[in-house]
């Protein structure tokens, strides 16, 4: 009775040795102790196992093939879900996959990629790929996109839209053409009224066209005349080399800034390729600062 | 103190038990046959449970808590019974999640993109693809829209289908009888889901002129082969709820 009050009163007692504590600390240790030593023998990785893994199908010199891998495979070559695969099918693609796998740590011994130009491609674009992950897997957060949308407004403006006439004088005509022009800020033209002034339609434009394409059929310098038009408006006259140029406005819809929701993807997808070449140039300039780069004189 | 001892060291054994049965479960997952999990109340159970947090931290953020997706940015509705890629079996979803959409990993969906039909050069990838002008565009709306049911310029949605089937290339990716194809992600455009916008003709003139491009990253590598499983099995409970008439 007396021991065993002593035990309770010792309990809390750091300084004094107490049996029933030791044993329960022990205990406790032992238990932890089993319940990580578990833990780590499920999921160890990078360490030489008996037992494959429940997310891969195979290990073959300890590197996992991936279940994932295995069925996507079974599907593209037989079309079928696992438990519609026959046996055969199964051992067919397990097979085939074991095979790649045992090329693939052959051609690490024999270093291939030393030789082969495909190896040494594929080996780039994998570290490319490996070093922009960071950029691939992030989610980047709204505020970062609308900053991004917001610092490149030129990236995300919907194409222009015109129709618009061009109309071609006799390089002489000044005087006529510039009552064609007075004619035509009162009146939409028609062809009877722009061969009044001794005019005809250079054929170049005359459809509805994307700005684009209205460049490509105008030409730089008549281009930059009727962007700015407005709709009915008529230019100054142009001199070219084929007479003097006059254009009339039917219809300019002028570029728009996309709104966000709109341009979204598109922002998504230059903000995540804009990271992944920051990532990749810092990379390289990592990986030159590391090596031992010798060039020979006559390149230097 | 016997009894405290007891009590701390079945708790301990609980957890013990807890943990190895999670662990049993999730192998369990992972070995079964995807497509067949779903049949299989217990195990559904316990893996809808775990990919639920994982939605929330990876994909919620685009799609939404309810996954219902947000058609302003072209974002899918993971509830309907529509899929642009695959066929919406349990494993098509473990791979975009895996993999992603035009996500730069090699085993992505990057087979194709909507050219920008109102740019001077629609697609990076393919040279051979030119621009169309506003009145052709509008044309292949007229033909979209009268292929949907709906009331169109019959003169324009003859011109629109020829441009379909010829000039336009539209057929290569949406198949000649419009109704896409999930090998490549191309939508179905006569069906009523509409990815972006509200299928209004202003809203396929900016898909057509302006092209389209959806991303979905790819977390191989981010999230665990199981949490991968677990979260496709959430996503694919999300189209087919206990009861549905997809709940099979």
């Amino acid at each position: 009775m007396t021991s065993s009050l002593l035990e309770v009163g010792t309990w809390r007692d750091l300084t004094k040795v107490n049996s029933k504590r030791s044993f329960f600390l022990a205990v406790c240790g032992a238990v932890i102790g089993l319940l990580l030593a578990g833990y780590a023998l499920f999921t160890a990785r990078g360490t030489s196992t008996l037992m494959v893994p429940a997310e891969d199908v195979a290990l073959v010199n300890q590197q996992p093939i991936s279940r994932s891998d295995y069925l996507m495979q079974l599907q593209n070559l037989y079309n079928v879900e696992l438990s519609h695969a026959t046996g055969e099918q199964r051992q067919k693609v397990l097979n085939d996959m074991i095979r790649e796998e045992l090329f693939v740590q052959r051609g690490k011994e024999l270093d291939v990629a030393s030789t082969d130009p495909d190896v040494r491609n594929a080996l780039v674009n994998a570290v490319e790929l490996e070093i922009a992950s960071d950029a691939i897997t992030s989610q980047p957060t709204e505020a970062a996109l609308r900053s991004y949308y917001q610092a490149h407004p030129e990236r995300y403006a919907s194409e222009g839209i015109m129709t618009v006439e061009d109309y071609v004088f006799p390089a002489n005509a000044a005087a006529a053409v510039s009552l064609a022009i007075d004619a035509l800020k009162i009146q939409a033209p028609t062809p009877d009224l722009i061969a009044r002034f001794g005019g005809k339609s250079s054929g170049k434009v005359g459809d509805e066209e994307f700005y684009f394409a209205a460049k490509i059929h105008l030409g730089d310098r008549l281009f930059e005349a009727a962007r700015s038009l407005p709709q009915g408006g008529v230019s100054a006259p142009t001199d070219m080399a084929d007479g003097i140029h006059v254009l009339y406005m039917h219809k300019n819809v002028k570029p728009a800034l996309l709104d966000f929701g709109a341009a979204r993807d598109k922002v998504l997808s230059d903000y995540r390729n804009e990271r992944i070449r920051h990532l990749t140039t810092g990379d390289e300039a990592f990986l030159r600062k590391r090596a031992n780069i010798l060039i020979a004189d006559d390149l230097r | 103190m016997r009894i405290i001892a007891s009590l701390v060291l079945a708790v301990c054994m609980v957890a013990a038990v807890l943990l190895l049965r999670g662990r049993y479960l999730e192998a369990h997952v992972l070995r079964a046959d995807p497509g067949s999990i779903p049949s299989d109340a217990a195990l559904m159970s316990f893996a809808t449970g775990r990919g639920r947090p994982l939605f929330d931290a990876h994909c919620a953020s685009c799609h939404g808590l309810a996954g219902r997706g947000d058609r302003a940015k072209g974002i899918p509705d993971l509830t309907d019974d529509d899929w642009l890629y695959g066929t919406g079996q349990v494993i098509d979803i473990e791979r975009v999640i895996d993999y992603g959409i035009r996500s730069h990993h090699p085993k992505a969906w990057n087979l194709a993109i909507m050219p920008a039909f109102g740019r001077p050069r629609p697609s990076e990838a393919d040279a051979k693809i030119t621009a169309l002008a506003p009145p052709q565009i509008r044309d292949l709306i007229e033909f979209i829209v009268h292929e949907q049911g709906r009331n169109a310029d019959g003169a324009a949605s003859a011109r629109g289908a020829s441009l379909y089937l010829g000039a336009g290339g539209c057929f290569d990716c949406h198949t000649t009888d419009l109704r896409g194809d999930a090998a490549i992600g191309a939508p179905n455009l006569i069906d009523k889901v509409t990815l972006y916008g509200d299928g209004s003709r202003q809203a396929l003139f900016m898909s057509i002129a302006n092209g389209r491009q959806g991303v979905c990253p790819a977390w191989f590598g981010q999230i665990s082969p199981a949490g991968t499983r677990e979260l496709a099995l959430y996503v694919y409970s999300l189209s087919h709820p206990v009861g549905s008439k997809h709940d099979k």
